[in-house]
């Protein structure tokens, strides 16, 4: 949100979540939700990484480790299924890959400017030894 | 369950705090979260004991101190409706944090505040330390001179500070014992006329509205703390006044009772005056006439709100007086009186202004006497005839021991 | 009541909607907004939420961004618990007077708190809203540190911790006062709910939010939330750490009903030394020096005394 003067914003320092009325957030997915420009949902932290998560749904079990451990909601599951993750909140903190239980992991960390085709490509084997 | 009316006698003879407790019913206040602190207790026993009577409907809770009654209070108020409470000096220092956080986060709450000295040494009884410790916190600050305009303002302070062009919270001051704990006639309102006036609370940013789901409280930093702090400073410079003025008329027009931002005592044709706050001013009425019978044109100045600072009503107030006692009850601890500051300071920029003069008095309890009045109106006298201030600005009066005088 | 929201498995648990926004300023890997997470996404219906002062509330409401979609209060340090008492007193008071703006929703009312906001600076407010048993749930998110003001001890920090004001060096091994039994002290208010969880048992707590949503009264949850800033860990390790948390029993996960009954709510198949907690974790490296060694012992033999308590409470049913 730009810097607005001092009479532009609502008293209190108070803050919408939303534009307009909302019913039934709960059972609401975030992309059918009319975000207001306060939400942070419509904020980035992708500045934040250095390392990346790359998602292989080669060997997605969907067990959904990833979106509950996720510290930052951005395992996005849909259906019961892991669909991808959302990269303008994802840290890179990594907890994703460690909780992934597939032998070999569907996830793992890149430098940030790694290429996930070439990454996806190079994908490691099994490990034998687990 | 419905609850039940009060038949009330047109004159009732009240304290205070019952007269504080019978609006605070009258209004149906939804929420009272509260702490015990003499003088200020009986406010919200009353509340309490209504409610046990069925003549209120509404949630009272008794915390676990006065921070956190202060606490409950905003929780209250920014789920979205009537919130109240009551405290005293020590009970005020404690919940002095978050008074700020509740005017910052603009709820409207009502805080009956029964003026009290702060320790130490600890002392139960009035004078107006605790109302000036809270004087930069961005509430609203009335102050009743006696039991009726503490009923008064409480009806008032509600309809100003809900407004939602205002949505500030408000302090409702008297003096500990001498109005809390005094009996006197108080004019009353039915039950239906009394809350005909302030209305049903019309919720704005509720926490309860769950189609509008609302974050209060969040922090901000240099890049957007101070547009937030002129804001609330803004609404109340420029806001709050009028508001009140348009709140007193139509209070006017209910009851018959006017009031005013400052409030004034034989002071058309004033030549010296005493400007004070609380019970004071009743007792400075009664010597003001007596001055007049010795032929010095005395007046009186009692300053109704205290908050915002009624800067230009003071400026016209005294524009034509010759000299003025500015009169603090409560230690300055290392400066000028804060009324005598603030009154000077309007004084300076206004087109004439008297010769002022600072006072100190009262404090913890110590009665202001009539021969006290009567010493400091003849000082004046000697001012206005030597065309200069011939004491020390600030003088403390009614304590033992050698003259203090400094400034 | 509403009806509880069903989670079989996690499958079914990822369904959930959240109600908890990204692009917040927590560190990378922190386990708060994974507590937070567990603990919204266990109801689908309305919540009114505060968070005291600290790392949680000064990372999710910063102007003009706001990291929640449920109604949100903070107003100080202190005070978390008793902003919710008071929304919960209001909605109580609108619904006797018919003035709820949508009088068939069933809120829940909820409060975040780290330990020292809990443990410590709050707790007199979080007593008084337990005794005065107000329908609301508190949740401590027990880091054992002040970490939101850079890593002072509370009265959560355990024995041996290197803390900010509690630091190790050559003539002492950090923190020497042991961690205050909270969940003992909420248990003796007698409130009707009150229990540990960790966020890598998901499912425990998941079923403990629940049980504590469909109580009517106070509520108090501890939940573990092992801090990578303070801890001293690679914020990929959280879960580990969380792991290491709960199977060497240093956070057993109980329930205390009604102040009387505790209920030992996870027994780990294979029993972790304590030691590999604490060699975990930079806050208890100087643990691992000559002249320290004999502590982690003694960490051992409180744990398991820790352990033997409550399993002899537990069997008691007092």
């Amino acid at each position: 949100m730009e810097n607005k003067g001092w009479d532009e914003f609502e008293i209190g320092a108070m803050l919408r979540t939303f534009d307009g009325s909302v019913d039934n957030i709960a059972g609401t997915k975030q992309e059918d939700r009319s975000y207001s420009e306060n939400s942070s949902y419509r904020a980035s932290v992708a500045d934040w990484r250095l390392i990346k998560p790359v998602f292989n749904k080669d060997y997605c079990i969907d067990c959904q480790f990833c979106w509950v451990y996720c510290p930052d909601v951005s395992i996005v599951s849909r259906d019961k299924k892991m669909v991808g993750i959302d990269m303008d909140h994802c840290k890179g903190c990594g907890v994703c890959v460690e909780v992934c239980p597939t032998n070999p992991k569907s996830l793992l960390m890149f430098g940030e400017h790694a290429d996930e085709e070439t990454e996806i490509a190079q994908w490691p084997s099994k490990d034998e030894e687990k | 369950m419905a609850f039940d009316k009060m038949k009330l006698r047109d004159i009732e003879v009240w304290d205070g705090n019952f007269a504080a407790a019978q609006a605070l019913r009258q209004c149906q206040v939804d929420v009272v979260s509260a702490y015990p602190i003499t003088p200020s207790t009986a406010i919200v026993e009353g509340y309490a004991k209504f409610k046990s009577d069925n003549f209120v409907e509404g949630e009272f809770i008794m915390v676990e101190s006065e921070h956190a009654a202060m606490s409950g209070c905003i929780g209250a108020a920014a789920a979205g409706g009537r919130v109240a409470t009551a405290t005293s000096s020590q009970g005020l220092a404690l919940m002095s944090e978050t008074l700020y956080q509740a005017s910052g986060m603009r709820l409207p709450i009502v805080l009956n505040l029964v003026n009290r000295a702060l320790a130490s040494p600890l002392n139960v009884n009035g004078d107006h330390s605790d109302m000036y410790m809270v004087r930069d916190s961005g509430w609203i600050q009335f102050d009743a001179f006696n039991p009726q305009e503490a009923y008064d303002l409480n009806f008032i302070a509600f309809k100003v500070s809900e407004d939602h062009d205002i949505r500030l919270p408000a302090i409702v001051n008297q003096d500990g014992f001498m109005t809390s704990h005094t009996a006197q006639g108080v004019a009353t309102m039915d039950d239906d006329t009394a809350f005909g006036f302030v209305g049903t609370y019309k919720p704005m940013n509720d926490m309860l509205d769950f189609e509008h789901p609302v974050t209060h409280g969040v922090q901000t930093e240099e890049d957007w703390h101070f547009e937030h702090k002129a804001r609330q400073h803004n609404d109340l410079m420029t806001k709050a006044g009028p508001k009140i003025d348009e709140v007193f008329a139509d209070f006017k027009k209910l009851t018959g009772r006017k009031y005013s931002q400052v409030e004034t005592y034989d002071m058309e044709d004033a030549d010296v005056a005493v400007f004070c706050l609380g019970t004071s001013v009743e007792t400075a009425r009664e010597v003001a006439k007596e001055m007049r019978t010795r032929g010095i044109k005395a007046g009186v100045v009692g300053l109704r709100v205290i908050r915002p600072f009624p800067f230009a009503q003071v400026q016209a107030t005294l524009k034509d007086v010759k000299a003025v006692a500015v009169l603090d009850r409560s230690s300055p601890n290392g400066a000028a009186g804060a009324m005598f500051n603030e009154v000077t300071t309007a004084m300076y920029s206004a087109e004439n202004s008297p010769l002022i003069s600072g006072y100190i008095y009262g404090l913890g309890g110590r009665d202001l006497t009539k021969v006290h009045l009567v010493d400091l109106y003849n000082e004046l006298d000697t001012n206005v005839k030597a065309g200069k201030v011939t004491t020390p600005l600030q003088q403390f009066i009614g304590v033992r021991g050698p003259k203090l005088a400094y400034l | 009541m509403s009806e509880m929201k069903k989670i079989k498995n996690l499958k079914e648990f990822s369904t959930s909607a959240d109600r908890f926004e990204g692009a917040n300023l927590l560190c990378p890997g922190c386990a708060h907004s994974i507590i937070v997470r567990e603990v919204l996404n266990a109801t689908n219906d309305d919540l009114v939420l505060a968070a005291s002062t600290g790392c949680l509330e000064v990372c999710t409401a910063v102007y003009p961004y706001t990291s929640w979609d449920a109604s949100w209060i903070h107003i100080g340090f202190e005070n978390g618990s008793t902003a919710v008492a008071g929304a919960e007193t209001m909605y109580k008071a609108l619904k006797t007077k018919g003035r709820l703006k949508q009088p068939d929703r069933t809120p829940k009312f909820v409060a975040f708190g780290g330990d020292g906001a809990s443990y410590d600076i709050g707790f007199q407010w979080i007593s008084g809203c337990m005794e005065r048993n107000h329908d609301m749930m508190y949740v401590v998110l027990d880091n054992e540190v002040y970490a939101n003001t850079g890593g002072q001890r509370s009265s959560s920090t355990p024995i041996g911790s290197s803390a900010t004001t509690t630091p190790a060096g050559s003539i002492s091994y950090g923190e020497k006062i042991n961690k205050k039994d909270m969940m003992g002290i909420m248990g003796a208010h007698h409130i009707p709910y009150a229990a540990q969880v960790a966020p890598n048992k998901w499912k425990d707590m998941v079923k403990k939010i629940q049980k504590g949503f469909a109580t009517e009264g106070a509520v108090f949850i501890n939940a573990v939330s092992p801090c990578t800033t303070e801890w001293k860990f690679d914020p990929k390790d959280t879960m580990h750490i969380a792991d290491l948390a709960t199977d060497t029993l240093v956070f057993p996960l109980y329930e205390i009903i009604d102040g009387r009954q505790y209920n030992i709510t996870y027994r780990p198949k294979n029993v972790v030394p304590v030691e590999e907690y604490l060699a975990a974790q930079g806050r208890f490296k100087h643990l691992f020096k000559d002249q320290y060694k004999y502590l982690i012992k003694e960490w051992q033999e409180r744990v398991d005394e820790n352990w033997a308590y409550l399993q002899r409470r537990e069997e008691a049913k007092v």
